[in-house]
């Protein structure tokens, strides 16, 4: 099947609940040999479709070391979302991809790795954090740092476990003040807050931040008191898009193109776009 | 490339052996209501192909306003997709604009960059443009400000002068030359030259005087003045969209699913625009150009910011069609001549924007 618009037909393997509105699918090929030819870098987008309402725009959550299969995790806000919630194992969805450029792993390797994220945010920065743990002994010190608004808000819960477990990783898990249970264990207060608390090394150290843009803005200014350079702070943008190859016009912010300059841009780049994100 | 003459009568005939050869023959003519469109040719009766621009451009024939781009069957357990073939007839236009052939030359830079639209060049392939040189200047016309004129030859592949007893013609590419050599009856030797010059010159004049600024030059300006007030410039617009379905160049588009009953549908391309406030509406409730003066901003700058920056061409033709459409008056023309005013003024801007590089990427499968 060819086409720059037909998407490759994906099956849903797995449906998981992450909290009441937010959910994964795991995907995995109909066509073996797209199966096996499909390759895709940590960052990268894809266009996923279901077949009557249409095409929605999300990053893909698994990690490319994972072969076989991807995940995307999304909140059900419109017409695609809510068809794609209405969807059983064995249905079939589309996705075009992978688009756009990726999070710069090869940069990062031999250093700090810390990772910032607030939400269904996680969604981008987890297919990161597999990455970098699946090639563990690439990185050196791994920190995460992972907000919502309460406890019933935080999604990839049975991944938040594995990774407390590990020794190899320092994880901080907050809620909004007021968002935990009797039970709650971990931090309260608000992202930025605890960046600061936790205040990971940044000598040689890269961060991943990703989260509603309430939360970037007041985490940016934190990670470079912290003493993180700008271009050592790389972000995800998921401006609204149609065709994801820098046709439809859509995801301009200024003269850049977030389907083919992005998604993943850093502090610096950030910093010289027009704020129109 | 080679020059020829050709009747008023024997481009008619022309026309119709064209049709006899099997193309599709699209001209400018007056429709129904009198106002000038590009239409299909009536059979072997062609009458000047002159006067006023044509109130729509060539856009539709490659970039039609609404397309099938796939079709989906839902198959028991599963999902079956046939990808549309793009309807691609072998075209001629006789008598384009050449402010709107030029805008296919344009819109071939966004159409192949990385990602080759199959759609948009199955069908500039199978069409011939000739273009007449422009007999219709009107106080809109600003096609000399960004570098094209009344008798550009971007995008054509044949233009066309029209002279005493009929036009002058001149083939521009080897399709222009194709369609010579194989039309050969119907062409005599070149004649009408001088004349020829003379009328394309006057036209040229004439356009010059609507508006004396080179657009070309606003791109700096625009670049490091994002935030400047002049952009305040939304009150008037009633974010119809007019302006971007008349324009050659306005190619935004949507993609929709559109179900036909339970066994299947159809997933369009439809035109788009960004003067809507949907067009960059996030699923949260989040808009990044959430006021009509942002979304003007960003037609004007895509215009003769983004796309120079990115293409190294101005996003416009000067046809003029946004000036007349426009049910607010907004004209870009009265835009350009502030732009350009402030630019004079201006002392250069601190901090111009930066185009961030697009890392190269390994893997993907395509």
């Amino acid at each position: 099947m060819t086409g720059l618009y037909t998407p490759y037909l994906m099956r849903v393997d797995e449906i998981i609940d992450e909290t009441v509105d937010t959910r994964t699918l795991k995907l995995s090929f109909k066509d073996p040999k797209v199966a096996q030819s499909f390759s895709f870098v940590a960052g990268q987008f894809a266009e996923y479709s279901v077949f009557g309402s249409g095409e929605c725009t999300f990053c893909i959550a698994s990690s490319p070391t994972r072969k076989g299969y991807i995940e995307c995790s999304f909140k059900k806000v419109g017409k695609v979302t809510s068809q794609m919630r209405e969807l059983n194992v064995g249905d079939t969805m589309g996705i075009r991809g992978p688009y756009g450029n990726s999070f710069p792993l090869d940069k990062m390797k031999g250093k700090d790795v810390v990772f910032i994220a607030g939400g269904i945010g996680l969604a981008p920065v987890r297919c990161v954090i597999w990455n970098v743990l699946d090639l563990r002994k690439d990185f050196r010190d791994v920190t995460i740092i992972y907000g919502a608004r309460s406890e019933a808000d935080l999604v990839y819960r049975r991944e938040l476990e594995d990774w407390k477990n590990r020794a190899d990783v320092k994880l901080h898990v907050t809620v909004d003040p007021g968002g935990q249970g009797p039970a709650w264990q971990g931090e309260v207060g608000f992202v930025p807050s605890i960046v600061e608390k936790a205040s990971p090394a940044a000598s040689d150290a890269f961060a991943v931040v990703c989260g509603p843009p309430i939360m970037i803005k007041f985490t940016l200014p934190v990670l470079e008191k912290l003493g993180f350079a700008k271009d050592r702070i790389y972000t995800t943008l998921e401006n609204r898009m149609k065709c994801g190859i820098g046709k439809c016009g859509r995801c301009n912010i200024g003269p850049v193109y977030v389907c083919k300059d992005g998604p993943v841009f850093s502090a610096a780049q950030l910093e010289k776009l027009p704020n129109e994100f | 490339m080679r020059k020829a003459f050709i009747t008023q009568e024997n481009l008619s005939v022309l026309s119709g052996d064209l049709e006899r050869a099997g193309r599709k023959v699209v001209v400018p003519r007056p429709s129904a209501t009198g106002r000038m469109e590009y239409g299909a040719a009536q059979s072997g009766s062609l009458t000047h192909l002159g006067g006023a621009l044509p109130a729509r451009s060539l856009k539709a024939t490659f970039l039609p306003p609404t397309e099938a781009l796939l079709r989906w069957k839902n198959a028991k357990d599963d999902v079956v997709l046939e990808p549309s073939e793009p309807k691609a007839l072998p075209t001629v236009v006789l008598g384009a604009r050449p402010c709107d052939a030029a805008a296919l030359a344009i819109l071939d830079k966004v159409m192949d960059w990385d990602y080759h639209d199959d759609p948009w060049f199955a069908r500039r392939k199978a069409t011939t443009i000739v273009s007449l040189a422009c007999d219709g200047v009107d106080s809109s016309c600003f096609c000399t400000s960004v570098g094209l004129s009344p008798d550009t030859t971007k995008g054509s592949d044949v233009l066309l002068t029209a002279v005493d007893g009929g036009y002058l013609v001149e083939a521009l590419s080897e399709k222009g030359e194709a369609l010579l050599e194989e039309n050969k009856t119907r062409f005599t030797a070149a004649r009408g030259e001088a004349q020829a010059a003379e009328r394309r010159k006057a036209a040229t004049d004439k356009v010059r005087k609507n508006l004396a600024v080179d657009a070309r030059t606003v791109k700096d300006w625009l670049g490091g003045n994002f935030e400047h007030p002049f952009f305040k410039l939304g009150s008037r617009c009633h974010a119809c969209g007019a302006c971007a379905a008349v324009c050659p160049t306005c190619h935004c588009f949507d993609i929709v699913d559109e179900p036909e009953g339970l066994e299947g549908g159809t997933r369009r391309r439809n035109w788009d625009t960004c003067q809507t406030s949907k067009f960059t509406l996030h699923g949260s409730g989040h808009n990044p150009r959430n006021d009509q003066h942002a979304r003007l901003r960003q037609r004007v700058m895509h215009k003769f910011h983004i796309y120079s920056e990115r293409f190294g061409e101005t996003l416009c033709t000067g046809c003029g069609r946004c000036a007349r459409a426009c049910p607010g008056g907004m004209d870009l023309l009265e835009a350009l001549r502030e732009i350009d005013k402030l630019r004079r003024s201006s002392r250069p801007s601190a901090a111009p924007i930066v185009t961030p590089t697009n890392p190269p990427i390994s893997g993907g499968a395509r």
